[in-house]
């Protein structure tokens, strides 16, 4: 079966909405493995915290945005709890790369008249509620629809069926288990400066490829973290974000959502499995930011597992096709290498969200607000040493100007995101 | 027999041809009637050419490896007695990708890209037959 055509992807649309928007607020709550709390408790409290951050009150919040997989609560309950009245909301199905693309969809509204300042959250118990690695509750749903095509011969968790992508590109590539566990490794390494991380203990290439195997090729330590947690981003134009928080904004400068290779209903039937999502957003992502991956200072490549991340660094551009093994262990993805990639540890050791907590690290590396392990000033800020050193303590990358986000769903969706300091 | 603790499909308007012809020992794909074009898995439009009429095929039963896994860590627990089992894509002759289990006791040690598979169909109850796939002997 040959590919369909969609080579000739217009990435021409208007880039005058670069920068006209900003990443506002953000908030979140503690990364467990045991909330003990309803999706509506952490939701209230990462919004209220989001809208604390953005100088906010609720009065100056009126649309709302949430995803999940019915593992959430709705907009209009949360909305309610925190004395806002909404002109829009909207809750829509999907885990991983909703992220970007509900950004994208805010900034529509937002541009439409419809609403002025927009709340995205995600909330989630990952761990003690609907497990996000298909065991417990979630492997146990009756086989509907047309995954009566995979269910039925054991195929169903994220790892049984993106590892066959990363198998291929083992094989098409010559890329190497001991390569992605450098992603491991990496994220561990920043996790440890992180005290918000559900993980903050380094390891090494050996503990990743002596845990036990999930899906062969795949170890234990490749994969996430399930976590108990919500997060929330807040979207408005960039002069309104300025009129309620003099501070460096994030602002958005290009957004692409939920771009998909042909057929992602079964995306393994056509063409190399081994390309991913990335090889059409990046048509869209960079010819609208004006700028290339050259251009960016810190990454945010979603690690639903260690080769995820590698697979879009690699499709994105970050790399020539087929090198994202040497890229992802060179050295150039750890803090104080030339492009660190998720510098809060990711879902591999911070914690698991489908994606937002990745948008909230590049927001703060942007701001110049990490709070990592450095000493405390005597302004009650940290004082960055930026000594990125086994014993160092520090996570706040030097001059931040650029950061991408990469979002994943699985091999054939991706979401993705630019946004500059200003 | 035993109980059967693996999901087990339910067919749509669109497949129960594809369910019947296992039942029948066949294996059948779905075929374009205007532009010939095979398709799987079972599904109402020829993405071809748009044309919804179809017939039904009936598969050679070969193919080669596409790409494989091997699972070990039980996420149902219809699968637990049989870990660790390989998950097979496959590419048949007729240039459709399908994925089931790799059966007969396969190493992954020994798996190659393009290594030739058949077809073999296996009763789970006595509703359903399945399709598995082994190396050729």
């Amino acid at each position: 079966m040959t590919l369909s055509s969609v080579s000739d992807i217009d990435a021409s649309q208007p880039k005058h909405l670069a920068d006209k928007y900003a990443i506002a607020g953000i908030g979140e709550t503690a990364y467990l493995r045991g909330s003990n709390r309803t999706t509506r408790s952490m939701a209230t409290e990462a919004i209220s915290k989001a809208m604390a951050d953005a100088g906010m009150k609720a009065s100056d919040v009126d649309g709302m945005l949430s995803y999940s997989s019915g593992d959430s609560t709705f907009s209009p309950f949360i909305a309610g709890d925190l004395g806002i009245r909404l002109n829009f909301y909207m809750d829509v199905f999907g885990g991983g790369s909703s992220t970007e693309a509900l950004i994208g969809i805010a900034i529509g509204v937002i541009e439409a008249g419809m609403c002025k300042t927009v709340a995205i959250f995600r909330s989630m118990n990952g761990f003690s509620q609907v497990r996000i690695g298909g065991t417990g509750a979630r492997s146990a749903v009756p086989v509907k629809g047309d995954e009566m095509h995979s269910r039925a011969y054991g195929w169903q968790a994220a790892g049984q069926m993106f590892a066959p992508t990363f198998m291929r590109h083992m094989y098409d590539y010559g890329t190497t288990p001991e390569q992605v566990a450098m992603v491991k490794v990496t994220h561990s390494q920043h996790a440890a400066r992180n005290p918000k991380a559900y993980y903050k203990t380094p390891v090494t290439v050996d503990d990743v490829l002596s845990s036990r195997f999930i899906v062969k090729p795949l170890h234990l330590l490749d994969c996430c973290v399930e976590t108990d947690n919500a997060n929330c981003l807040i979207i408005t134009r960039a002069e309104r974000a300025r009129d309620h928080a003099d501070r460096p904004q994030a602002l958005i400068r290009s957004v692409v959502g939920r771009a998909c290779k042909p057929r992602i209903d079964m995306h393994y039937q056509h063409g190399p499995i081994s390309t991913v999502a990335g090889h059409y957003a990046k048509e869209i992502l960079w010819p609208n930011a004006g700028l290339g991956p050259e251009d960016v200072d810190v990454t945010g490549a979603y690690d639903a597992f260690t080769f995820t991340s590698m697979l879009q660094l690699e499709d994105y551009g970050f790399c020539k096709k087929g090198e994202g093994g040497d890229y992802v262990s060179n050295g150039t993805i750890r803090l104080g290498g030339k492009r660190p990639n998720n510098t809060a540890g990711g879902h591999l050791c911070e914690g698991y969200t489908h994606g937002i907590n990745m948008v909230i690290e590049n927001v703060r590396q942007l701001r110049g607000e990490v709070d990592d392990t450095c000493p405390i000033g005597p302004d009650g800020k940290r004082i960055h040493t930026h000594d990125y050193s086994d014993s160092g303590t520090c996570r706040a990358v030097k001059d931040v100007n650029v950061t991408a986000n990469l979002g994943w769903a699985m091999p054939g969706t991706g979401s993705a995101m630019v946004m500059v300091k200003g | 027999m035993s109980e059967y603790l693996k999901p087990l499909p339910e067919p749509s308007i669109d497949s129960q041809p594809f369910w019947d012809g296992l039942k029948e020992g066949r294996l059948l794909l779905q075929t374009c009637s205007d532009c010939g074009t095979v398709r799987h898995y079972p599904r109402p439009m020829c993405e071809k050419c748009q044309s919804m009429e179809c017939h039904w095929t009936e598969a050679t039963g070969r193919g080669q490896l596409y790409t494989w896994t091997e699972t070990h860590h039980p996420f149902h627990f219809g699968f637990k007695g049989e870990l660790p089992y390989i998950l097979a894509t496959v590419e048949l002759d007729e240039g459709v990708r399908i994925q089931t289990q790799l059966l007969g006791g396969a190493k992954v040690g020994d798996l190659r890209v393009g290594t030739p598979i058949e077809v073999v169909l296996d009763r789970a109850t006595d509703e359903w037959v399945l399709p598995y796939v082994r190396l050729v002997k």
